[in-house]
């Protein structure tokens, strides 16, 4: 591993790749007839063709960085949905990733985001806390109406005041279950380590225990490494290469110690790090390979694995569509397992949304750091599922969740937002199952 | 630019449509050429009204105007040469009126093409032309190119359904050239003036256009040949035999092989050509016709003809050429596409003369296009970053065009001139027809501020 290669070098390795990249570009066009922001905006320079321009100018030295260039780069959802429609093959995304942390090794990380990336998120504990706190805060003090006053504060943290946010944890997933829970009825089939994310970890602590509770029911012992930290996907995506790279290697040596016969996310973005970007991060060898072929998708994973029989499935009277994270679908080709599990499910009715695998705009901190653009792309998919006519939208990303859920509520409108996994484990446990 | 053109530039299209910095200007340097060169200003206009203010301003203050749809030409049409401002018409996107009695439907000119079909599908019609980039191009700059597609043998190119345009005219005045009846004769055929005109005569900003039935019924074969030469005689067997397919598409051995590289598309790799063939209309006659293709291919030198008999087996038997593009594309970092385009009766000494040309400077070639009109795309392999390359790759360029020119062809068949093909086209169509070019564009524009530079230089103009 390269751990003293110093600024410059990193420089030129990142324009190095982003080079790589977008002299592929044949400049066709293709990419401003299915990218969102470029939807939004109608300016060629938030398109992946004109990024690949703007990028390109930067590694000739015919432009500087300047705040119009940090714009361009930073207005990318990291979807590949040009990447996935491109005839020559580029992904942007690499370029636009590249160039944002090109520019970190010329104007260094912002005070902020080296505090978060770097100390709270790699300590942990102060965001554990944290979560707690405002966990609390959002139990006895306040709720978070609309109409409640204590919006007026959320400009301070960097939230727009019109945003809904979902319960934090007061008792974090991982403090709440065991390290090692063992299999049940019957023997071990296998021991499955499980990497909860910072969000089934400190947000959506349900789905957490579902994934456990499900996995253990059928068999499978599950781990949780305690030590386990952020696994960089915020971190990278907001030009710090250093800190997602030290959190990569952390995850990567501690989850190696567990002698684990597979590894279950259920977060579309932990599971696309962990499969696929962590080699960019992480030279090649036979145990990173054997580390990313043993990640699985928990909704990839019980579908390939878990012999669900009818009868271990209690009936759920809901109408469901299902929304794909683009980290799941175009990040990992993820579509049909999660749909055929919704299928499963007596008493499901399930109807296909139009445009299920477009963009919800959440894109992780994008819609924190561009809240007003990030609503603009989700009233497309709020336009989507009202038009499905159901009244539950399921997926399996946290940020789509809490994104999907918070302009929904701004619509006044009913539908729930659940994960796949949720679903699942209520019908196992209705029936008895788990 | 000075400051009271950007404020002026401002008080017509508002501030939200009109940009100046330096990185917009590089976004707008180029389209799908390989040319850069910025402009001092972009605007979006959303009005005729705006278009014709613009036009005026620039005519009083001597200012370049360069009109641009989403950027996908592939001739350099909308790089703005002599700076100035560029005009991005992809704002100005409303379906004005779709009107099924008379098959007619009028959108502004930034409407997306392939928008269209889903609109008219409704009153069981479509819109013939579908060139390359129908997903994403504008009408307007289908029209301003005369862009083709995959159907022209049997359906014909833009210009064939183009009914009506509003247009601004360089100097500002706006006027409404041609009828939505499908006969008139009041005035000049003008219409057909502003297409092809690549943007050098006036700004279309409303187009109305015909609309066809949807065919009842659609026939799909792909027949592989073992030589070429059996390849474009099965071609001209079948017109001669009095069929006209809606789709004759052609892909020669590196093509094949490049598909098969790419993604495994069941295409033999030995083959030297294969073509793509499809019927449509009334059940029964797309039915015979296809009979009489395959008894006319049949009788040269055929390996396997394979008629498709549900539409997965048509999308198997298209997968090949559906991706072809990109499988020449990820050969070589870069790559150039030709449009020069012959009669049929001579397709096989083009594919011949094209393989030779390759050849001989020593650079990759596949060969893929649309047989039924003698539109080929020679498309060239190459890395820009390799210059040794790049100069063969010109030089084989050159004498494609001089190919395509000695038989009795045009340097370009849906394209367009540009700042690509400019260098060219006197030798097609001599130094009187390129004097008569100058002088219609100097009776549109005497000034010589609307896309200027552009398919040809005006006389006094450095080459």
């Amino acid at each position: 591993m390269n751990a003293h290669i110093s600024q410059k070098q990193l420089a030129e390795q990142h324009l190095l790749e982003a080079t790589k990249e977008f002299q592929k570009c044949m400049q066709c066009g293709k990419c401003r007839s299915v990218c969102p922001v470029f939807k939004e905006f109608g300016n060629e320079l938030f398109v992946a063709r004109g990024k690949n321009k703007i990028a390109q100018k930067l590694v000739s030295g015919d432009l500087q960085i300047t705040k119009r260039v940090e714009q361009a780069i930073n207005e990318c959802l990291n979807c590949k949905t040009c990447s996935a429609n491109c005839p020559a093959g580029v992904k942007p995304e690499n370029v636009v990733l590249r160039m944002r942390w090109y520019i970190t090794t010329q104007r260094g990380l912002h005070f902020f985001k080296a505090l978060i990336f770097r100390q709270l998120l790699w300590r942990k504990w102060p965001i554990t806390l944290g979560c707690a706190i405002v966990g609390i805060a959002q139990k006895v003090l306040f709720g978070i109406g609309p109409k409640n006053p204590v919006r007026h504060l959320f400009p301070l943290f960097g939230f727009s005041k019109r945003r809904n946010f979902p319960q934090l944890a007061i008792r974090s997933a991982q403090s709440m279950l065991p390290e090692v829970s063992p299999a049940k009825n019957g023997p071990r089939k296998a021991r499955i380590g499980y990497f909860t994310g910072c969000a089934g970890n400190l947000i959506y602590t349900n789905v957490a225990k579902s994934v456990v509770d499900i996995l253990t029911g059928y068999g499978y012992e599950v781990v949780i490494p305690k030590a386990q930290k952020c696994n960089g996907t915020p971190v990278l995506a907001n030009g710090d290469y250093e800190g997602a790279k030290r959190l990569m290697v952390h995850n990567f040596e501690l989850f190696q110690k567990y002698d684990l016969d597979a590894i279950v996310v259920a977060c579309s973005s932990c599971g696309m790090s962990l499969k696929k970007e962590i080699k960019v991060f992480i030279d090649d060898s036979p145990e990173l390979q054997e580390f990313t072929s043993k990640v699985f998708d928990i909704n990839e994973f019980i579908e390939k694995n878990l012999e669900i029989k009818p009868e271990q499935l209690s009936r759920l009277p809901y109408k469901v569509t299902y929304h794909d994270p683009c980290h799941m679908v175009r990040g990992q080709g993820i579509k049909d397992q999660p749909r055929n599990l919704l299928k499963m499910i007596p008493g499901v009715e399930f109807t296909e949304m139009k445009n299920a695998d477009t963009c919800c705009g959440s894109a992780g901190s994008y819609c924190i750091t561009h809240y007003d653009t990030s609503i603009k792309i989700n009233n497309h998919k709020i336009k989507d599922i009202q038009e499905a006519n159901v009244n539950m939208v399921a997926t399996g990303c946290p940020t789509c969740v809490m994104h999907i859920a918070d302009n929904l509520a701004q619509h006044n409108s009913h539908e729930k937002t659940r994960f796949v996994v949720e679903l699942l484990a209520d019908s196992m446990r209705a029936a008895g199952t788990i | 630019m000075k400051k009271s053109i950007i404020d002026e530039l401002v008080s017509i299209f508002g501030q939200e449509n009109v940009l100046t910095e330096r990185e917009d200007m590089i976004a707008y340097s180029y389209d799908a050429a390989p040319v850069e060169i910025e402009p001092e200003a972009v605007v979006f206009p959303t009005t005729t009204e705006q278009v014709s203010k613009l036009m005026k301003m620039a005519y009083r203050e001597e200012i370049p105007v360069t009109p641009r749809g989403q950027g996908s030409g592939l001739s350099g049409g909308s790089i703005p040469l002599k700076k100035g401002i560029v005009l991005s018409m992809d704002k100005m996107k409303k379906m004005i009126e779709f009107d099924p009695n008379n098959r007619l439907i009028t959108v502004e000119a930034g409407f997306t093409t392939s928008d269209i079909d889903p609109i008219v599908s409704e009153a069981n019609l479509f819109y013939p032309p579908d060139p390359g980039s129908v997903a994403f191009s504008t009408i307007g700059g289908n029209v301003a190119e005369n862009a083709g597609g995959l159907r022209g043998l049997k359906y014909g190119v833009t210009k064939n359904y183009v009914k009506m345009l509003k247009v601004v005219l360089p100097q500002g005045d706006i006027v409404t050239v041609g009828s939505k009846c499908v006969k008139h004769v009041a005035g000049f055929n003008s219409e057909l003036i502003f297409v092809g005109s690549e943007g050098l005569l006036g700004i279309m900003t409303e187009v109305t256009l015909a609309l066809l039935p949807i065919p009842q019924h659609r026939e799909s074969a792909l027949a592989i040949f073992n030589s070429l030469d059996s390849a474009a005689q099965a071609v001209s067997d079948i017109i001669a035999a009095g069929v006209t397919p809606s789709t004759m598409e052609f892909m020669d051995n590196a093509t094949i092989n490049a598909v098969q590289n790419f993604k495994d598309c069941g295409l033999p790799r030995d083959a030297e050509a294969v073509l793509l063939i499809e019927t449509d209309g009334e059940m029964n006659s797309a039915k015979w016709e296809m009979s009489v293709i395959e008894e006319q291919v049949k009788k040269n030198d055929i390996r396997e003809f394979q008629r498709a008999q549900n539409t997965a087996e048509r999308d198997a038997l298209f997968a090949g050429r559906r991706v072809a593009l990109n499988a020449l594309a990820s050969v070589k970092p870069n790559l150039i596409l030709e449009d020069a385009t012959v009669k049929r009766s001579v397709l096989p000494d083009m594919v011949r003369g094209i393989t030779a040309i390759a050849k001989k400077h020593n650079v990759q070639v596949g060969i893929f296009g649309h047989a039924g009109d003698g539109n080929l795309h020679p498309t060239f392999l190459i890395d820009q970053s390799d210059k040794e390359e790049m100069a063969r790759c010109h030089k084989a360029v050159d004498e494609l065009f001089q190919l395509a020119i000695d038989l009795d062809g045009t340097i370009s068949g849906e394209h367009g001139i540009g700042l690509e093909k400019k260098p060219y086209l006197k030798n097609q169509i001599g130094d009187a027809g390129i004097k008569m070019l100058q002088d219609m564009k100097r009776m549109f524009d005497p000034k010589n501020l609307l896309n200027p530079g552009k398919m040809f230089d005006m006389p006094g103009e450095a080459a």
